[in-house]
């Protein structure tokens, strides 16, 4: 009897691509999951991950908890005797992990490959340009304008009360691109906890948590775990990125609950109170969050930038564009915000509005790429820490039911 | 000495097992031979061994005929405590600076050993790895040849050197001998520099120096041997503790591009004929092997086959990557079982590091024109007149590092005839 095997040359296309080029150098000696400060006694990885990924399942990997579970500490890569880099491979796998789950397909790919950098930059960029383009609000307006509206009339001003044209019109492009993540993420994380139930041997629950049960039990707590890193911080050698990713972290939260109370006050409170439209006092209590978030968002980047320079230099970790296209939305996000609101404060506008258009840009790219990139892990990794409570959990492990 | 240039003269750097066959392979068809060895005493890794392959003899098996044959052989002109300073000359006729190294001690010794008996200051025995003591005027073995004490100077104070001087009848004693440097024209250098035990400290997840209970698989062969720091009982260090259970850690340092690349080719023979002196002393003691892959070559296959029906040892696919010392004085491998996908955790009270093999050459050798591979091994080169043997060329046993000393032999008295 013969066999034809069909080795699946994608899947090591993408390994290579994203950094997991060395995977075929292991000779499974096992020394990595030892050596790993996450890996579990009875789950232990990456040995096992390293030996799926050369022999190409990639089914078993995208339904595999441990590949989210890794915080890519590099002490296996450190350790590895034969430089496989099992650190970047499972990097590699997290970054294919998206792409699969990734709806709609082609926008996933698109996302993946430093090639299509002009792609990926050029479709916002046309569409707020078109939209700031229809809007009518294309033109630098007066020093005293600016002064009075910063960049509320970024995209011009009309008299209906109960919607500002400016609000309108970035509802118009963010709502659609969050809205689409938000659903991309809900379809990605569904097929996964699919995929992962089946790889665990999850079979019919008797029992299924309810959702508010789930919410408890097991995403709840994996929330708290993140917030406060302690994971993270188990990688001893990450003590550094903790330094970068914790600020981080907050500031996205902080600059989320901004939004959300801003959207609110002016745009709901305002339609009642007009006093509260236009840009914040620097002394509001709001407006001091916004600007210390900004600037941990900044500075926390740059320690993540720094810290991945210097892993790439000292051959920890191989560069990558799915490593880095992450901190550079995240870097000009923040620099292009932090920049519009000076020269709104300075009274430049030409080269305000600009970087206002940068910012808007940026930001809707954060929003756009977001199920598909490593900020995918936002996501994903979430539910895998939460996968990994609900395996041990009374509802699968019932002790009456083994045996 | 240039009465020997371009007649085929040999020196052999090295006078372990392979610099010691090469020497009398040369010798013995005709040629002049300098055999030097770095060491007080000639013999090298095997003597410290308390059984070689492939046949378990004791070292004294085959290193005293060798001894017996250089010693009657008027072509060999052997130097301990030798090293080579300055190579030069090509092929057929190099001129070689060589250093002795001062002995404090003379030929006039006939090893009485009174000297030691008065000497009142002690230095560790690094023929047993640091595991006792010895008099800092000592015999470096039991057999050692030649057969001549050896004074570290250093470590005595004025009265303990007096004292020696004054119990030596022979007048053997010569504090103020100082190194000594002389040339010698040869036509044929073989490089037979052997191999040191990989350095265990460096191996920082393992952390060899947290517990006693951890040590190397040469200082077994020194425990096991009659000869050795205990006399050939197997006991812990630090508390003397006859272990009941044993844990050998296979591929310490070897395979591993942040230690040595190479595969040292030993440590899984070494390590199963281990278990046959833990078998000996203690034929109930539980065992466990954790390895990446077992690797018996040849015929060394039945030998592994027949331990391995042995139940009381267990064989683990997966390489120790942590150890953590315990309060009873034992210690806790950890590891991952590649077959069942689980991590292990097995206490044990005795852990073996199965440390390799590396060059011992090392970088002085580049300075002297050697040419080495990537992993520090010796590359022949004889069209220059520059020959490797044993484990100065590649990791192999005592059986293959004379074959390839008698090749290295072979080639070098073809050079400069």
């Amino acid at each position: 009897m013969s066999m034809n095997v069909q080795p699946d040359l994608d899947f090591i296309k993408d390994m290579k691509a994203a950094g997991g080029d060395t995977l075929k150098k292991c000779f499974q000696c096992a020394t990595c999951s030892v050596v790993c400060p996450l890996s579990s006694d009875d789950n232990p990885f990456p040995r096992r991950e390293m030996i799926l990924a050369q022999w190409g399942l990639k089914d078993k990997l995208v339904g595999d908890p441990n590949i989210l579970l890794c915080h890519q500490c590099g002490d296996c890569t450190t350790y590895c005797p034969r430089g496989a880099k099992p650190g970047d491979v499972l990097g590699a796998i997290r970054a294919y992990a998206y792409k699969f789950y990734g709806w709609p397909a082609g926008l996933a790919k698109l996302a993946s490959s430093g090639k299509n950098m002009p792609m990926l930059i050029g479709i916002p960029a046309v569409v707020i340009l078109v939209m700031w383009l229809i809007s009518g609000g294309l033109h630098i307006p007066s020093t005293e304008q600016f002064a009075h509206a910063g960049y509320g009339h970024f995209f011009g001003h009309w008299d209906f009360r109960l919607l500002a044209k400016n609000v309108f019109f970035i509802d118009l492009i963010m709502l659609p691109s969050a809205g689409l993540a938000v659903f991309a993420s809900y379809k990605g994380i569904s097929a996964m906890w699919k995929a992962m139930s089946e790889n665990a041997g999850v079979g019919e629950a008797l029992y299924k948590p309810s959702i508010p049960q789930f919410i408890k039990e097991f995403l709840w707590p994996a929330i708290v775990e993140i917030v406060q890193h302690n994971r993270f911080r188990e990688c001893t050698t990450n003590a550094d990125r903790v330094r970068g990713h914790l600020p981080l972290m907050w500031a996205f939260m902080a600059l989320f609950f901004v939004t959300v109370y801003s959207a609110f006050a002016q745009d709901m409170l305002g339609i009642f109170i007009p006093s509260l439209h236009g840009p914040m006092s620097l002394w509001n209590p709001v407006k001091i969050l916004a600007n210390v978030a900004a600037i941990a968002l900044v500075v926390g980047t740059g320690i993540l930038w720094g810290n991945r320079s210097q892993m790439e230099m000292d051959g920890q970790a191989s560069r990558t564009f799915y490593d880095w296209f992450l901190i550079w939305m995240i870097m000009g996000v923040g620099v292009t915000g932090i920049g519009a609101e000076l020269f709104r404060l300075i009274g430049i506008a030409s080269v305000g509005y600009v970087t206002y258009y940068l910012h808007l840009v940026s930001v809707m790219m954060l929003f756009l790429y977001m199920p598909y990139t490593k900020f995918a892990h936002l996501v994903y990794r979430t539910f895998a820490m939460a996968f990994e409570r609900y395996r041990d959990s009374a509802y699968v492990k019932n002790p009456l039911n083994e045996g | 000495m240039s009465d020997t240039a371009g007649n085929g003269a040999v020196l052999v750097v090295g006078g372990g097992i392979s610099g010691l066959t090469a020497a009398l392979e040369a010798a013995e068809v005709g040629n002049e031979v300098y055999l030097i060895d770095k060491n007080s005493y000639f013999g090298g890794r095997v003597a410290q061994l308390n059984q070689y392959f492939p046949k378990l003899c004791p070292p004294t098996c085959g290193l005293e005929i060798n001894f017996k044959r250089v010693k009657d052989n008027r072509k060999i002109r052997a130097y301990s405590m030798t090293t080579v300073k300055s190579v030069s000359g090509e092929a057929g006729n190099f001129e070689v600076t060589l250093e002795t190294a001062p002995r404090y001690v003379n030929s006039n010794c006939t090893a009485c050993g009174d000297c030691a008996e008065v000497c009142t200051d002690e230095i560790d025995n690094a023929f047993n790895f640091g595991m006792n003591k010895t008099k800092a005027i000592y015999l470096p073995h039991e057999m050692a040849f030649p057969r001549r004490f050896v004074l570290d100077k250093e470590a005595c104070s004025a009265e303990c050197l007096d004292a020696i001087k004054g119990a030596c009848k022979y007048n053997a004693i010569d504090t103020e001998m100082t190194a000594k440097s002389f040339t010698v024209n040869v036509s044929s250098i073989i490089w037979a520099t052997g191999w040191n035990p990989y350095d265990a400290s460096k191996l920082d997840n393992l952390k060899p120096d947290s517990s006693s209970a951890i040590i190397t698989n040469m200082m077994m062969e020194r425990m096991a041997a009659d000869n050795g720091p205990t006399a050939g009982k197997i006991l812990r260090p630090g508390d003397d503790k006859e272990p009941e259970s044993f844990g050998f850690v296979q591929c310490a340092g070897s395979r591993d591009e942040n230690h040595l690349e190479h595969c040292s080719y030993i440590c899984c023979m070494a390590t199963f004929k281990q278990i046959t002196y833990i078998r000996e002393r203690y034929p109930e003691a539980k065992i466990y092997v954790f390895y990446i892959d077992l690797r018996t070559p040849g015929k060394y296959e039945h030998f592994r086959e027949k331990l391995m029906d042995d139940a009381n040892i267990e064989f683990i696919k997966g390489k120790v990557a942590d150890i953590i010392a315990e309060e009873d004085g034992g210690v806790t491998m950890v590891a991952e079982n590649a077959v069942t996908g689980a991590k292990i955790q097995q206490k044990v009270d005795l852990c073996i590091l199965a440390t390799g093999m590396q060059p011992a050459l090392g970088e002085a050798g580049k300075a002297l024109g050697v040419a080495m591979d990537g992993n520090g091994f010796v590359v022949s080169e004889p069209e220059k007149g520059m020959i490797a043997a044993g484990c100065a060329k590649s990791a192999v046993d005592v059986y293959t590092s004379g074959q390839s000393s008698t090749a290295a032999a072979l080639k070098a008295i073809q050079i400069g005839r």
